[in-house]
């Protein structure tokens, strides 16, 4: 005989477990672990549990509904019942697996279970069944319970019969509701369907390509030769993508950043010559021809005589004079310059990184013609710090340290900065012009914008590989006198001279293939301009551009 | 850290299964409409980690969270409960955020449109059902033009947000959760397969057969 109780016929299944501890006072029984997870004795407990709570919430709800003598919502309502209905079929479905596994089976009387055979197979009721038992007793019985005995058979009989009827009724209604509204009939799920094996395998196909996409992007990725950016984004994406971002952010496993940039050849633009013709105009598209590019090294002209050009004197600001600045931090600029260049590449670019940053950028230039680099100067302009007193130059270029020192002390923060800035990138760009492609683009942005602009720019290119060089144009409204694009290219050219005249000329090829939205390549040169070729010159430059710049 | 257990239901019985799910959790369910962007650290962090941008597309202002889903918890405790217990982090952030990973070297591995209905409710713990289609867009970004990975199956997924000491109750509470969904789905721990239930054909009738629609009216 199997150690199990009989399962009361109730709906409800959290009876089974307790009886058997009921029948067996004095052992604890407990049936038995296998048993029990396979009939889920447990989950049938708790679902009845739930399926009774479900039931008496819809109870109360109805009650709450006829108190405030509104109309309930009926499709909720429905469905609620609807929803009840099922799990009570799911839950009596699993009641009779599991009153099978608890009929009382004996085959043998002997003295384990004489006793409890007895107990087993009564059929009295709990005690509190019993108590339940009488008290729906009396309240049948409520009013007949007086009359002789088979009078009240008889009126129960009558009561039965009435109540059967009212439910025919109520079905009849039903199903002509039914017809009449063409509803389905009940479909009671008495067959257990199965699914026969390819439509399970299709199935298990498809569910193995969902979960895949949803856990890890399988099948979702898209070559990253087809990745551009679409011409119309949609609403969301507007504003955080840009046009000019599109082609820098994605990226493919090697991740490299020169994948996109074109070759960094080292030219040797010889810009001097261009620049130090008064008025001569270099056009950015065209290469400069190299002559005497030996002006480029750090001995080449002074700047002197960009001091009394016509257009420097316009342009002189408030600023102290350079020179001073600039010799303290020659010298500083040309330790570091050789530790920098030691250092790798790309810990180089963050470095002039981290220096672009640290740039304050009250004086950011709003406009950009770049191709495709398109950032947002006016989100950019508030993100960067001021300069701290001491700016460390991680980077060598001979100009950064003493443009941002000049920054800091200088009153007419606009100004200086842009021409620190473009100084900077006349600096950065001669030093690491060597470096690939993505270096340049890095360098042509930082060049040509200061501060935030140059920021963003090199965080651009600093992620992305497809960088063209940023040329940012634009002053903002306050400096009509500076021309722009001739601006940024001269400096662009004075730059170069700083370490490496081969520079010159890789940058100017960038420079045109990456600004093909520069509006007007001509350069006015200005008169006098010169390169900046080496630190001794940087004094005098830093008060040209500022005069260049008003 | 989350509990979360995925399963998958036949599109045809999605209306079914969101009227069981009224019934159960008894709030109003709430459109999703996600475009998810997962996006992969580059080269040059040291460590590979992996984040997702959602933009919830549903709300007239899209808003903008990231989530960061790290590994699942291990070991003879993990594999007793039916549910997986993994780090989770997520925060709302602005739409610079896309901008923000992508200057940080972050690169777009995958994005997914997710469309769908969620409810969210408290049962034991604050459980949260989404039944969601995956979308992929055949172009980058492109959200309209998305269609659905497996156009007849969806993605139920069941999270509930747990602290380390507590994720045996929270996972018990999942689990029974997942039991009155039994005649619908069946529901496992993401990446284990679970297939169709047989039954649910037959309960998504029961489910919608008193609530169907009218036609002659």
């Amino acid at each position: 005989m199997e150690a199990a109780a009989r399962a009361p016929p109730a709906p409800q299944g959290q009876h089974p477990p307790q009886l058997a501890e009921a029948v067996a006072p004095p052992k604890v029984e407990r049936l038995n672990q296998v048993v029990q997870q396979q009939l889920n004795l447990e989950s049938v407990k708790t679902r009845a549990l739930g399926l009774y709570k479900a039931i008496s919430r819809i109870l109360e709800d109805f009650d709450a509904f006829a108190r405030a003598n509104t109309t309930p919502k009926w499709q909720d309502a429905l469905g609620q019942f609807s929803m009840v209905s099922m799990e009570l079929f799911n839950i009596v479905e699993d009641i009779k697996n599991v009153s099978k596994a608890f009929v009382v089976h004996p085959r043998n009387v002997n003295a384990e279970n004489a006793t409890i055979l007895p107990v087993m197979l009564s059929s009295k009721l709990l005690p509190e069944m019993e108590a339940e038992d009488n008290t729906k007793r009396e309240q049948l019985l409520y009013g007949i319970s007086g009359l002789p005995v088979h009078m009240q058979i008889e009126k129960l009989k009558a009561r039965i019969d009435m109540i059967g009827a009212a439910c025919e009724a109520a079905e009849k209604v039903i199903s002509d509701c039914r017809k009449a509204y063409g509803l389905g009939s009940r479909q009671g799920s008495t067959l257990v369907p199965t699914l026969d094996k390819v439509q399970a395998a299709k199935i298990q196909e498809q569910e193995n390509l969902l979960r895949a996409a949803v856990n890890f992007g399988e099948g979702l990725r898209i070559p990253v030769d087809q990745r551009q950016l679409p011409a119309s984004l949609p609403s969301h994406l507007v504003d955080v993508l840009t046009v000019g971002d599109g082609a820098q952010t994605f990226g493919d496993s090697s991740g490299s950043y020169t994948k996109n940039t074109p070759p960094f050849s080292s030219n040797n633009v010889n810009t001097q010559g261009i620049l130090q013709t008064p008025g001569g105009q270099l056009i950015a598209r065209s290469v400069p021809s190299p002559s005497s590019a030996a002006s480029f090294d750090n001995a080449s002209t002074p700047p002197m005589p960009y001091v009394n050009s016509p257009r420097s004197s316009t342009n002189i600001t408030n600023t102290p004079s350079p020179q001073q600045q600039v010799q303290q931090q020659q010298q500083q600029q040309q330790q570091q310059r050789q530790k920098v260049m030691q250092l790798p590449q790309h810990q180089q670019q963050l470095l002039v990184q981290q220096q672009l940053r640290q740039s304050s950028s009250t004086g950011v230039l709003g406009q950009g013609t770049i191709s495709q680099l398109h950032d947002l100067p006016g989100q950019t302009q508030q993100k960067f710090q001021q300069i701290p007193g001491q700016h460390q130059m991680s980077y060598s270029q001979p100009m950064l340290q003493q443009q941002f020192q000049n920054r800091q002390l200088q009153a007419s923060h606009m100004q200086h900065n842009m021409t620190q800035n473009q100084i900077n990138q006349v600096n950065l760009r001669s030093h690491l012009n060597q470096y690939s492609g993505a270096n340049s683009a890095l360098y042509n942005a930082a060049q040509t914008s200061p501060n935030s602009q140059m920021i963003t720019n090199m965080s651009a290119s600093m992620q992305s590989q497809s960088l063209l060089p940023r040329m940012q144009f634009g002053l903002t409204g306050g400096h009509p006198q500076r021309n722009h694009p001739s601006q940024i290219l001269n400096d662009q050219m004075f730059g170069m001279g700083a370490s490496n005249p081969a520079s010159m000329v890789a940058i100017q090829q960038q420079q045109q293939g990456g600004f093909g939205n520069i509006p007007s390549n001509t350069q006015n040169l200005q008169p006098g301009m010169v390169n900046l070729p080496s630190t001794t010159q940087n004094p005098s430059f830093p008060q040209q551009r500022q005069q260049n710049q008003q | 850290m989350e509990c979360v257990v995925q399963g998958i239901i036949e599109t045809q019985h999605v209306e079914a299964l969101e009227i069981l799910l009224q019934g159960l959790c008894g709030v109003p369910k709430e459109r999703i409409r996600v475009h998810e962007l997962c996006l992969k650290s580059g080269p040059s962090l040291a460590v590979p980690s992996e984040i997702r941008l959602l933009c919830d597309l549903a709300q007239p202002t899209p808003s903008w969270t990231v989530r960061h889903v790290g590994g699942a918890m291990r070991g003879a405790g993990a594999e007793q409960i039916s549910v997986l217990v993994r780090t989770m982090v997520e925060s709302k952030v602005s739409n610079n955020a896309l901008r923000f990973f992508y200057s940080l070297g972050y690169k777009l591995d995958h994005e997914l449109l997710k469309i769908g209905f969620a409810f969210r409710f408290q049962r034991g713990a604050p459980i949260t059902v989404t039944v969601t289609s995956a979308n992929k867009m055949p172009k980058l970004h492109a959200t309209d033009e998305a269609v659905p990975v497996t156009p007849g199956i969806q993605m139920v997924e069941i999270t509930a947000p747990t602290a380390g000491d507590n994720y045996n109750e929270v996972g018990a509470a999942v689990s029974s959760f997942c039991e009155y969904l039994a005649p619908l789905l069946h529901l496992s721990k993401p990446g284990v397969s679970t297939g169709i239930v047989p039954t649910a054909a037959a309960a998504a009738a029961s489910l919608l057969s008193n609530t169907g629609d009218d036609p002659s009216l």
